[in-house]
């Protein structure tokens, strides 16, 4: 007996059973095309990352402020210069573009480009042309280079005239491709290039605006940018200028992609977790069918270790096959998940392949296969090779019982498999105990229906006795499909209930509270005058004035905030270290806002507020500085510091989508900075476009920031990520149906002897397909409710915990993913079966 | 009852077709108790089969009660077996997932009689099995299997009664119980019978023995 004979056997076993192991492939071949998908993706994103990096940065170096740089921190730029470095500044700020002609007016992201600019890569436009020679000014008119978006909007065309702020503007051209463009994934509006010298006519530049301030470096040849950087940020000191090397710029798009790809590759692994399944039941199965082969082959002597290297052989050669068949699927389908996410990509994304997610996938699925069919395999031990004398009770009566330690090793392997996956150990633990907890529940609601069609009293009428009778079959089909296809349900509903719940969340109408328009940049010397016009637009309504001053935070307790102190936080949580760079928007009240609740602390009177600066905490970032009621934080207000004593914590709803305040003062605190308004306005949708034209037309300086157009293009976003996501999840509905197919194939023989005494009994076929429909819609509902049921739990989970939302019961979604659900299974199961309705009773009986 | 004239069966077997039935003419008389004998592969059960519309000859022509059968469709022979005959096999053939009682009530509720469960536990006790009208087929024994198989075939009162190799899994006392039991029933509701057998003891109470042999008829036919 040796590996030769087991090769052998392994060969003549297979053989013979093509058919069979099918579903075998199928499910390991939909499971690595999967991950093979998310992975080939991943892949080429970080390759693009890495290459365009440059580009995308738009220099070696990044310097980013909300500040314009001071006269040190120019000197040390210059010195870079001296050593052969080209600079050149680049200035970002929102406004409203206006066609002078019809006054309808839109918000736009104007960026303002020096003549070096671009440093790396080209600016794409059309008609092709040198960019200073379209931004140049022309009897005028500065010349502005626009996103065709703008232009469909306005209605315009290139040399039509457009005005910015109180500048005015020749269309140049059409912007087709900007290299460096700033990867906020949901854009304000469309963008508008115009020369440096001409934004200072827009009269957008006013203290208190919000504008971008942005320095590229391209370093000479030799230097390395990591070191040219960090001393740099050593020269300039203040962390309120962010200094990048070209690498570690764009951390947004990098964390994006980063995180999509993990959350893709868990739907990606759960479809292998379903092909688990399937090829646990599908080895189950065929070892049934063995049952005679391997008694007969132990008589003759084959151990029964022998045996099982076989058998494993057998695994590991289909196993191999199908994660072949199933990396060449998941190429395939490149081009389907590329197209759903490019429109995040400031690039192209390229569709190549990649070797080592395909060696990965492979791996993956091969272990993955050996690992769930181990199980069923260890019951080859406990044949006994009497079995042949009684063949009569095989099949049916046979239990098997393996060591009780079996499972510990091949769950260890399957989670080390799930960790591998996913890179990360506690997302790794995370959904194996998420999986194991819907299979838990899954497998006990399936023995339930199975304990329910046993218990029922006898319904009268054949099709539901016989049909619920089927659900309690020898070879337990009920469980494997129940649990194979409730996974793939409660992804797919799973991802539903989020985009309802989402969609709920951004419907504008039905945020209540919400204002129709921020209103940003009001001058205070514009303040009444702009009151007067919004309450005439809008019938009397008049807007919210907040003041505004826009601070940096400077030291908390006393602390001052360092670049080392900022590089120490951003080791630890690399996500969260905005809250120290950001800009903060101050504001001043005598009364808490409506909608936040005090945590910690209580709110000044008036005496102490007008005593000393005091200021209320949104409680998360109190949390993130480790500042207390009674500690204090210290703002740098255009070069004048202000510190507060910290008097209470704040818990703000940021969903309100009202304005908000990560730091409120006491009155009096902020007098004599530079203040602006942040004006708010709820107006009827009639008059919104009216309202925003008329206010643009008499304040060229405002921006107007209408709240249903930023959602509208926040749901188009969630609307790409979560075709992706349900392209990846429909992996895992393609390996339930595998599975189900492949439990209907098992109990198949059963199905046509059945089907064939009634018919000698004198049932036509639509008497059988009834019994068998009853039998196929039980446990498509149970899958469906389990699905459902698990989806919710899912939906929550990913609500509460991942995007902090409320959860929203979606009566309707979960509905249709049971009616769904049990049509599928419907449709499968009757597919699956339909040819045995049609067979002659005789040959079948005969054969008995 | 039954009318066959030159039926021929022929299927295929590892690429040449095997003739199973060569040309067999036969006539059976309402009442009577027929019983068709030969040895194994003489095709005694196709000949049977053939006769409930289980399948279809390759040629030839089957008159059940003045019905030719073999120009039925499939749901139409369906409706046939139901309203014309009852079948009992060698190997039993029960639904393995309902039980005794439920087993028997299966034509009645095709049929849509009413109160089929009481109907068939009524057949039961007729066959002895009161007692057991609960178990699963698997949870009787052969013999016991056999009855329900009897009661089953009977419950719908059919005209003609087929039964093929019936004692064929039994031993000789049990065997003898079932024809017993098989004779009472027919008797009882004056059915036509037509047993496949070689169980001499079984053929001695035919009015008639067919025998068979590679297909053909060799004592005279009708």
């Amino acid at each position: 007996m040796s590996v030769a004979f087991s090769l052998r056997m392994a060969w003549r076993e297979t053989r013979g059973a093509w058919r069979h192991f099918t579903v075998f492939f199928g499910c390991v071949a939909l499971g690595v095309a999967a991950l093979v998908s998310v992975g080939t993706l991943a892949a080429n994103l970080d390759r693009t990352l890495a290459r365009e990096a440059k580009t995308l940065t738009g220099g070696d170096l990044e310097l980013r402020s909300a500040r314009p740089l001071d006269h040190a921190e120019r000197s040390a730029l210059a010195e870079l210069e001296g050593a052969g470095a080209v600079t050149t500044a680049v200035r970002e700020v929102a406004g409203m573009a206006r066609d002078p002609a019809r006054g309808s007016t839109l918000l736009v992201e104007l960026k303002a480009v020096e003549r070096e600019y671009p440093l790396y890569g080209r600016v794409q436009t059309m008609p092709a042309a040198p960019l200073d020679a379209l931004l140049a000014d022309r009897g005028g008119a500065g010349g502005a280079v626009v996103e065709a978006r703008l232009l469909e909007r306005l209605g315009l065309s290139v040399g039509d005239p457009l005005v910015v702020g109180a500048a005015r503007f020749t269309v140049a051209g059409v912007l087709v491709r900007e290299p460096d463009r700033p990867t906020g994934l949901v854009t304000l509006g469309p963008r508008v290039l115009i020369a440096g010298h001409a934004l200072e006519r827009t009269g957008l530049l006013q203290v208190g605006s919000r504008v971008r301030y942005r320095t590229l470096v391209r370093l000479p040849a030799g230097a390395t940018p990591r070191t040219a950087g960090a001393d740099l940020a050593r020269a300039i000191g203040d962390p309120a200028v962010r200094v990048a090397a070209f690498d570690e710029a764009q951390p947004g798009l990098r964390r994006f992609f980063a995180q999509l790809a993990t959350y893709l590759g868990l739907v990606g692994l759960a479809s292998l977790l379903v092909g688990g399944v399937g090829i646990a039941s599908s080895v189950t199965t065929f070892l049934r069918r063995q049952l005679s082969t391997i008694a007969i082959l132990k008589c003759l002597g084959a151990s029964w270790r022998t045996l099982l290297v076989a058998y494993l052989v057998q695994t590991l050669a289909l196993g191999l096959l199908g994660s072949l068949a199933g990396a060449a699927l998941g190429v395939a389908t490149q081009p389907a998940l590329v197209r759903a996410l490019a429109p995040f990509a400031p690039f192209t994304l390229e569709v190549r392949w990649d070797t080592g997610t395909i060696a990965r996938g492979l791996a993956l699925g091969v272990l993955t296969a050996l690992l769930c069919a181990l199980w069923p395999l260890l019951a080859v031990r406990a044949v006994p090779p009497s079995l042949i004398f009684r063949r009569e009770v095989a099949a049916s009566e046979w239990r098997v019982r393996r060591p009780w330690a079996a499972p510990l090793p091949i769950l260890a392997g399957l989670a080390a498999l799930a960790v591998w996956q996913v890179g990360s150990l506690r997302l790794g633990a995370v959904f194996l105990g998420a999986a194991l907890a819907a299979l838990a529940v899954l497998l006990s609601l399936s023995r339930g229906l199975v304990k329910l069609a046993r218990r029922l009293p006898r319904m009268p009428g054949l099709a539901w006795r016989q049909g619920l009778a089927g659900l309690d079959r020898p070879g337990g089909h009920t469980v494997r499909v129940v649990v194979a296809l409730g996974v793939g349900v409660m992804l797919l509903v799973a991802v539903a209930l989020l985009e309802a719940s989402l969609g709920r969340q951004l419907a504008y109408e039905h945020k209540r509270d919400a204002p129709a328009f921020f209103f940003i940049d009001v001058q205070p010397d514009q303040r009444e005058a702009f009151a007067r016009l919004v309450g005439a637009v809008s019938g009397g309504a008049a807007p919210a004035l907040t003041p505004i001053v826009r601070a940096r935070l400077a030291a908390i307790d006393g602390a001052p905030v360092t670049r080392e102190l900022i590089d120490r936080r951003k080791q630890e949580s690399p996500d969260k270290i905005w809250y120290f760079t950001r800009e903060y928007v101050l504001t001043w009240a005598p009364e808490p806002p409506s909608a936040n609740q005090i945590v910690r602390g209580r709110w000044w009177t008036p005496s102490e507020a007008s005593a000393r600066p005091r200021v209320s905490v949104e409680e998360e970032a109190a949390k993130y500085f480790g500042v207390g009621v009674g500690g204090t934080l210290t703002f740098d207000v255009q070069g004048v510091p202000v510190q507060a004593e910290v008097m209470s914590l704040r818990r703000v709803d940021w969903q309100s989508l009202t304005a908000n305040f990560f730091m409120v003062l006491s009155p009096g605190a902020l007098d004599g900075a530079p203040a602006t308004y942040l004006a708010t306005a709820r107006v009827p949708a009639a008059v919104e476009t009216a309202l925003q034209d008329r206010v643009v037309a008499a304040f060229p300086n405002v921006t107007a920031i209408p709240l249903r157009g930023v959602l509208e293009r926040v749901g188009e976003v969630l609307d790409q990520i979560s075709f992706a996501v349900r392209f990846m999840a429909s992996f895992s509905i393609a390996a339930g149906l595998v599975v189900m197919a492949g439990a209907l194939a098992a109990t198949r023989y059963q199905r046509l002897y059945e089907s064939v005494i009634l018919k000698t009994l004198g049932a036509t076929r639509w008497a059988i397909a009834r019994a068998f429909a009853v039998e196929y819609a039980c446990l498509g509902a149970t899958a469906g409710l389990g699905g459902t049921l698990l989806a919710s739990v899912l939906a929550w989970i990913v609500l509460r915990f991942v995007l902090d939302t409320p959860w929203t019961l979606e009566p309707g979604t979960l509905l249709l993913g049971v009616l769904l659900t049990t049509v599928g299974a419907l449709a499968v199961g009757l597919l699956a079966t339909v040819r045995l309705l049609g067979r002659a009773p005789l040959s079948v009986l005969r054969q008995e | 009852m039954i009318r066959i004239r030159d039926l021929v069966m022929r299927l295929p077997s590892g690429g040449r077709p095997l003739t199973i039935l060569d040309g067999v003419t036969l006539d059976i008389g309402a009442g009577e108790v027929c019983a068709i004998t030969g040895p194994s592969g003489s095709g005694k059960s196709t000949l049977l089969g053939l006769v409930a519309g289980l399948d279809r000859p390759s040629s030839g022509s089957i008159a059940v009660a003045g019905v030719e059968i073999t120009r039925l469709a499939e749901d139409a022979l369906a409706r046939f077996r139901r309203d014309t005959l009852g079948y009992v096999f060698q190997s039993y053939h029960l639904i393995p997932t309902l039980t005794a009682v439920e087993n028997v009530a299966v034509p009645l509720e095709i049929a849509g009689a009413p109160n089929a469960l009481g109907r068939a536990r009524d057949l039961l006790d007729d066959v002895g099995l009161g007692d057991r009208a609960h178990h699963y087929p698997v949870q009787l024994s052969g013999g016991e299997q056999q009855r329900v198989a009897l009661a089953r075939a009977v419950a719908l009162d059919p005209p003609l009664l087929l039964a093929d190799e019936p004692t064929g899994n039994l031993d000789s006392a049990t065997g003898a119980q079932i024809i017993e039991l098989l004779l009472a029933l027919k008797r009882r509701r004056g059915s036509t019978l037509v047993l496949v057998t070689h169980d001499q003891a079984l053929a001695r109470h035919a009015d008639r023995v067919v025998k068979l042999h590679d297909g053909r008829i060799l004592n005279g036919a009708a």
